[in-house]
């Protein structure tokens, strides 16, 4: 597992990413569960975000995991843009099918996250993109 | 007689009942009770609260509900005031328990006495709580004190006390059951508390065992609290943390009509935003979840049920179960062929022999009825 920070010299606060990879397996998504849950909390999201975001990754990487190629890396980078988060989750997958927009996960993705997107890239890597609207106000951190 | 079983009773019995009566008749057996208590504590109550009652009764009765009375209070100091407010604590309660408890039963008399009407009281209670009322609690611990400890009447004694206690072990852990503890545990644990107070409690200080055994009950449950509520033990500093988040959070939200951010909460509680975290995440010890315990309501499959691949032999059973029908319908001859082939393990010439037909009509036979077999198994799916 690895955590990466952008680190451009003199680019504004939008270029800023937060990049957490880990192994593509259901036992290691508590640790970017939490990873998300404290990311979020300093970025001030209100307690009852923070929980959704929470289960809206969990839920996209849910997805994911079910087609990812096994041993494979999950990666998540967190961007802020303006005063909401973005999470995209990715990871190559066996079959590169774009996540079904009807099923009852992508229900409760959209529910949580207000936005959520997904790609399929040529090498048949799958990405979730989720937004997440601030709710507080202008954040004072 | 009973005048050092508190101030309440004694003005009560003042008015309610004429001198006369007290002395002769139902009353006989406390007489014995009370015999045994000597107690000095209340000898000497005895003769102030009497005169107290005497004199003060007719005027201060009316107003008398709650509180103790003036007189009474004033003329035993500190004590019978400490005694008066534990059976007061312990009066809520036996309101609710008023039919298990005798004790409680009397309690509640005294409270409502002043909605009753006079006439029913004498004897109504002198045939209720006769064997169980406080001093025949308060003869029972002297008793008790005096038999050798782990006799056999020591522990039958000791048992029939925790026994007579019970209904208020059960009002005391009630107190505490929307605390996500289950009753049944809180029940226990506060039985202990009992069975401990009862072991500690000396009748020879005069006050009553209620008064005793309360605090000594509710600090059990509240020790049970301390050390089996969190699921995973974390530092007390982090127990309080949670719950002045939990309280904090709640006023926020109220005040904001949203949930607070960590920012509003370090703020309101004075602490920086990563003790807030903390405190959060350490919240989540508090309480774990079984895998047995079920999704969402008690219909829906447990987690552990959930989990798991399917069976195939399942199938199987499916299989067998519809296949059984149809094998009883088939006709002997080919009923005896099958089992041959199959469970016999023959070869068709064996089979051939065996019926008496040749192999070729054997394995004509054989085909048509499994072809038979097979046409019903998907017809009655």
């Amino acid at each position: 597992m690895e955590v990466r920070v952008s680190q451009i010299a003199g680019e504004p606060a939008t270029k800023d990413f937060v990049e957490v990879r880990l192994p593509a397996a259901g036992a290691y998504l508590s640790v970017l569960r939490t990873a998300t849950a404290g990311l979020a909390a300093r970025l001030d999201f209100t307690l009852d975000e923070i929980e959704d975001l929470r289960i809206a990754v969990d839920e996209a990487c849910a997805i994911l995991l079910q087609q990812a190629v096994p041993g494979s890396v999950l990666s998540c980078v967190f961007r802020l843009i303006d005063d909401s988060l973005e999470v995209t989750v990715s990871a190559p997958t066996t079959d590169g099918h774009a996540p079904s927009r009807d099923t009852f996960a992508w229900t409760v993705l959209s529910a949580l996250a207000g936005k959520v997107d997904s790609s399929v890239a040529e090498d048949k890597t799958v990405a979730i993109s989720l937004y997440k609207q601030r709710g507080a106000g202008p954040g004072s951190a | 007689m009973r005048n050092g079983d508190g101030p309440v009773r004694d003005e009560e019995r003042g008015t309610r009942e004429p001198p006369a009566e007290r002395a002769d008749g139902p009353d006989g057996p406390r007489h014995t009770a009370e015999g045994v208590d000597g107690i000095p504590e209340q000898a000497r109550s005895h003769p102030e609260i009497g005169v107290s009652s005497a004199t003060a009764q007719p005027g201060a009765f009316p107003v008398r509900g709650g509180p103790p009375g003036p007189s009474a209070a004033e003329d035993t100091g500190e004590e019978p005031r400490a005694r008066e407010m534990v059976t007061g604590g312990t009066m809520s309660e036996h309101e609710r328990n008023a039919e298990q408890d005798a004790q409680g039963a009397q309690h509640e008399r005294n409270t409502e006495q002043d909605a009753r009407g006079a006439q029913h009281e004498p004897s109504d209670r002198h045939v209720q709580h006769d064997p169980q009322d406080r001093s025949g609690a308060r003869a029972m611990f002297v008793e008790l004190r005096k038999l050798q400890d782990g006799s056999a009447e020591y522990a039958e004694l000791r048992n029939q006390l925790v026994r007579m206690h019970l209904p208020l072990v059960e009002h005391l852990a009630r107190r505490f059951r929307n605390r996500g503890e289950p009753l049944d545990d809180l029940t226990q644990v506060a039985t202990i508390g009992l069975i401990k107070s009862v072991d500690r409690f000396d009748p020879e200080r005069g006050v009553e065992f209620s008064t005793y055994a309360t605090p000594t009950v509710v600090g059990e449950i509240k020790r049970h609290f301390r050390d089996k509520g969190w699921a995973v033990r974390v530092p007390r500093r982090l127990q309080e943390l949670r719950l002045a988040l939990t309280t904090a959070t709640a006023e926020l939200s109220q005040l904001h009509g949203r949930s607070p951010t960590v920012h509003e909460l370090a703020e309101k509680l004075a602490i920086s935003e990563e003790e807030v975290l903390e405190g959060l995440e350490s919240a989540n010890a508090y309480s774990t979840l079984s895998l047995d315990v079920p999704d969402t309501d008690d219909e829906s499959p447990a987690v552990a049920d959930t989990l798991g691949a399917e069976d195939e032999a399942l199938e199987g059973v499916e299989y067998r179960e519809s296949l059984k029908p149809l094998l009883e319908d088939l006709p002997p001859r080919e009923k005896r062929i099958l089992l041959l082939r199959f469970f016999g393990n023959m070869t068709q010439s064996q089979i051939a022999q065996e019926v008496g037909i040749s192999q070729m009509h054997v394995s004509r036979l054989l085909a048509r009825t499994l072809a038979q077999l097979r046409e019903k198994l998907l017809v009655e799916e």
